[in-house]
């Protein structure tokens, strides 16, 4: 279904954000249950690693997050094709990835950061490349690229605990721009607390427009 | 198998009401539901913030068994000995130096208001004094001194809901995106569905971004603002003629005082357009409906009640008072601070407001206690440290759920009142800056451990409810005080908190009706709730009818007075206390919660202009030193173009940058809150950054180890 129609992608409405990083949040947890976030026994001492950015300038609040280009140029300059579109969805495959940071320089949002590779909540080691670490040689942490996914991975439970996935349409999604209801909806827009982010369909999205532009004249 | 446990959250007064998830006796997530205030919606805190339940010591870590300090060092103690101790302490002082010469706390935090009601009763019933307090004396206690006198009750006038259906927001030093999320989204909605915006803040706060008019006043001129806001209302006519003769008085004394108060005139104070000045009040007066909130940049200043007086005025000379979505509120940070309030964790009031000087009502208490009580109003607690210091009045302090060395202003002088005083006792969940100066630490169940009611920020009461057990030796807070106060000859045997509810409900008349059973059945229930067929009370005077001893709103203007401390050339920047939206008060809860620790850590920021970070060479990120006349801290420099030039920001969270190392004790003169919003400070460069950050990190770790972190974890 949805790969006939262009990748849907998540925006925020700058007026209505806060600035209160809830989606950030809600971004890092449902991406590491395999690095023990959300459980309760231990704690995991992983840096808090979102795929989306919320940025504050003098006049503007919002989070910032890849837009799922048609024409992706960052995976047009990945050099080992890590990254695909899959299901209405660019996606990195982070095994691949060797960070390499050609697509970060290549993102015109900024939606692509570099950082440590974990699993299990440790710092993922590479089996070859050693760097000087306090005054011996150690095997060095993967650094691999991160971005939105649109939560693409993660099955929905139909629970929106600690932002898991909720359905579009449940009681914090009124009137958001969904596809149809149904669909699972990203962590970071079933969050977020003042309905700023919303799951973007185009042709939804630019149907509303021409409506708009209707009205107008 | 999960369980999911309904209650409300334990940060800020918004109420949200959540559900834990609970899995083999471990909470393993929250997740929104459906509540009044927050209909299934919950910020960051709200998801993210219970992790601190199991106990990670990220920061500090929690108090497992009773310890009394023994030849210096705390030791660890069965509860007997505790008791027995701690009473016989108590008794001794009592004796040696009378009953007032000993300080109890109320807690605004996780306890809930029966342990409040009961600690309250335990200082007035069992020491004989009323010196209890709490920290809404650091916070709203000018809302409550202010709004009594004006209207009649010191609490918000409208309820949450209500905000998102008012014509016009007219929001004063209250920054709600980062303080109360969830009440933001109301002034989010708001705008949505057509209100006027308007903020005044020296700052850009994100509210001031979205506002439709922004009024950068300078720091600490609140009270020439409010005037001049007085001044346009009547001499253009704006005001509500009818409203005015009908339901309020002190109309020409007021006309009096607000004359010399001309828009122009102000603007020579505070900085903000005289056009602007006018321009908001012709839509405030203009507006079917509007609606003022208000928060701590009215309240922490030490000319703090005759603002929140000087708004209510405004409100009532349009006739904002008795219908749906108008009034005024002053939005209660903690999550418990109203209900402290409620039950009389002041030292005026009995629970339900009901004045301690009042020979009636003391008479009915006395009846229902069956002792003889106080007649004078008792000690504030941010006189504490001259009563200590100064006239060594004070001996003994029984500090509930509560951080003074943190929270409270000029820590240098709080911890010479603590190691001066005879006898302290810390009754906790955590370890914490005030707990190393304690005699005794008496260790407590935590939100989420224990059964109880809290009220939301807009009087409403909710159910919270035990989700877990608790780790180690520890007992819910009411029952400290229950078994402290049989060890000292007074027996109290409460069975559960449903009976002290009860009792409490039958001595307050505003609150008769708000039976556990009705807030199972409502969810809350919003006083004045006088009996239990009534449904509660979303807004306050209806028929215009105040709470006042004549029933008439009373308005108020006065002149204004600049801050007491001001920038000079040795300490040539202004400081102002604020806070961060992932962390909560003394961070005690959202820095042993490990998505919100990390959001933020140590040592906190300073908010700098780009002026003046370029004028002093600091760029954004480096640690700074920062000055007072009371001492100093390192900071982490955020140099933000939201922050005017000679002005500076700093949360009260960490422990390494604690801005109440510099804040001044000038107190305003009829709450006694603190000036936190406004002190001299300087900022100093530190040229050797590598070495800075190695120094804050041992410190940090220091800090961590006095706090018991890596010992006793189960």
């Amino acid at each position: 279904m949805r790969k006939e129609r262009p990748n849907s992608f998540v925006i925020a409405e700058a007026g209505k954000c806060i600035g209160c990083k809830a989606c950030e949040l809600a971004c890092f947890a449902v991406h590491n249950r395999d690095n023990g976030v959300a459980a309760a026994v231990g704690t995991v001492t992983m840096p808090v690693i979102p795929r989306l950015y919320v940025i504050r300038t003098d006049s503007f609040t919002m989070p910032v997050q890849c837009r799922h280009c048609e024409n992706a140029p960052c995976a047009g300059v990945c050099p080992v094709q890590a990254i695909v579109q899959e299901e209405g969805a660019i996606t990195i495959d982070e095994d691949r990835c060797i960070g390499c940071k050609a697509c970060a320089m290549a993102c015109p949002f900024g939606a692509i950061s570099l950082y440590k590779a974990y699993s299990s909540g440790q710092e993922h080691k590479q089996p070859h490349l050693r760097e000087q670490l306090n005054g011996r040689l150690e095997r060095k942490t993967r650094v691999i690229a991160y971005k939105c996914d649109l939560c693409h991975d993660i099955a929905s439970d139909g629970n929106t605990a600690s932002g898991e996935i909720a359905g579009a349409g449940a009681v914090n999604n009124s009137g958001s721009l969904t596809e149809g209801g149904g669909g699972p909806v990203p962590a970071c827009a079933s969050v977020c607390p003042e309905q700023a982010l919303t799951l973007v369909s185009p042709s939804f999205g630019a149907s509303r427009s021409r409506k708009a532009a209707g009205l107008r004249l | 198998m999960k369980n999911k446990v309904l209650t409300i959250c334990p940060y800020c007064g918004s109420g949200c009401h959540m559900n834990l998830l609970v899995e083999d006796g471990k909470v393993v997530g929250a997740e929104p539901a459906d509540g009044r205030t927050n209909e299934g919606n919950l910020c960051l805190k709200g998801h993210y913030g219970w992790d601190f339940l199991n106990d990670p010591q990220i920061l500090t870590a929690r108090l497992r068994k009773p310890m009394i300090r023994k030849e210096g060092v705390l030791r660890e103690v069965s509860w007997e000995e505790a008791i027995q101790f701690t009473a016989e302490k108590l008794t001794a002082i009592k004796e040696q130096y009378g009953p007032d010469a000993i300080m109890g706390t109320g807690s605004a935090r996780g306890p809930g208001n029966e342990a409040n009601y009961v600690m309250q009763k335990f200082m007035r019933a069992v020491i004989g004094t009323n010196n209890i307090d709490h920290c809404a004396r650091v916070c709203h206690g000018p809302s409550v001194a202010g709004l009594t006198y004006s209207l009649g009750d010191g609490a918000m006038s409208n309820s949450i809901p209500e905000i998102e259906d008012t014509d016009l927001l007219f929001i004063f030093g209250y920054n709600a995106p980062v303080t109360h999320p969830i009440v933001a989204r109301r002034i989010v909605k708001a705008k949505e569905k057509g209100a006027t915006i308007i903020v005044s803040d020296p700052r850009k706060t994100e509210l001031a971004r979205i506002a439709d008019t922004w009024l950068p006043l300078k720091g600490g001129t609140n009270m020439a603002l409010v005037n001049a806001f007085g001044n346009v209302l009547i001499e253009e006519e704006l005001y509500d003629k009818d409203y005015v003769a009908n339901y309020v008085e002190g109309f020409a004394e007021y006309k009096e005082s607000v004359k010399k108060y001309t828009p122009e005139y102000a603007e020579t104070i505070t900085g903000v357009k005289a056009n602007d000045i006018r321009k908001v009040m012709r839509q405030y007066a203009k507006s079917n409906k509007a609606m003022i909130l208000y928060g701590m940049g009215v309240c922490q200043f030490a000319q703090a009640v005759d603002v929140v007086k000087g708004l209510a005025s405004l409100a009532l000379l349009t006739g904002n008072f008795g219908r749906p979505s108008v009034g005024i509120g002053p939005v209660r940070g903690q999550n418990n601070v109203q209900g402290s309030c409620d039950m009389g964790a002041l030292p005026n009031v009995y629970p339900g407001y009901q004045s301690v000087t009042d020979p009636k009502i003391r008479k009915k208490f006395e009846k229902a206690w069956g002792v003889m009580l106080p007649d004078k109003t008792g000690y504030h607690l941010t006189e504490i440290p001259h009563l200590v210091l100064k006239e060594n009045k004070v001996k003994a302090y029984y500090i509930f759920g509560e951080d003074p060395v943190q929270s409270d202003p000029n820590a240098a002088e709080v911890r010479e009142t603590l190691e001066k005083m005879e006898f302290v006792i810390v009754q906790d969940i955590f370890m914490n800056k005030t707990a190393l100066h304690a005699d005794v630490i008496l260790p407590a169940t935590s939100w989420g451990e224990h059964e109880g009611v809290y009220s939301s920020a807009d009087r409403g009461f909710q159910r919270i409810r035990k989700a877990v057990d608790p780790p180690g030796d520890v007992k819910p807070d009411w029952q400290i005080i229950s078994e402290l106060s049989t060890a000292m000859g007074y027996p109290m045997s409460y069975k559960n908190t449903e009976e002290i509810w009860d009792e409490m409900r039958a001595l307050c008349p505003k609150f008769a009706g708000a039976s556990y059973k009705r807030m199972e059945e409502q969810g809350g229930v919003q006083w004045p709730c006088p009996s239990e067929d009534h449904p509660g009370t979303p807004y306050l005077y209806e028929g215009n009818r105040f709470s006042t001893p004549n029933g008439k709103g009373r308005l108020f203007a006065c002149e204004w007075r600049a801050p007491l401390e001001q920038p000079d050339q040795e300490y040539p920047l202004t400081l102002s206390t604020v806070r961060e939206v992932g962390h909560y008060s003394v961070r005690t809860m959202t820095g042993n919660c490990r998505a919100l620790s990390q959001l933020s850590d140590e040592p906190g920021n300073i908010q700098v202009s780009p002026v003046d970070a370029s004028s002093l060479g600091i760029t954004d990120g480096q640690l700074v030193r920062i000055i007072s006349r009371r001492g100093r801290i390192v900071a982490r420099a955020q140099i933000s173009d939201r922050v005017k030039a000679g002005a500076t920001y700093m949360t009260y969270h960490f422990w390494i940058g604690a801005c109440n190392e510099l804040t001044g004790d000038a107190l305003d003169p009829i709450s006694k809150t603190p000036e936190y919003k406004y002190c001299a400070i300087r900022l100093e460069r530190i040229p050797d950054q590598l070495r800075a950050e190695e120094k804050v990190r041992q410190q940090y770790e220091s800090l961590r180890k006095q706090m018991h972190v890596g010992a006793g974890q189960a």
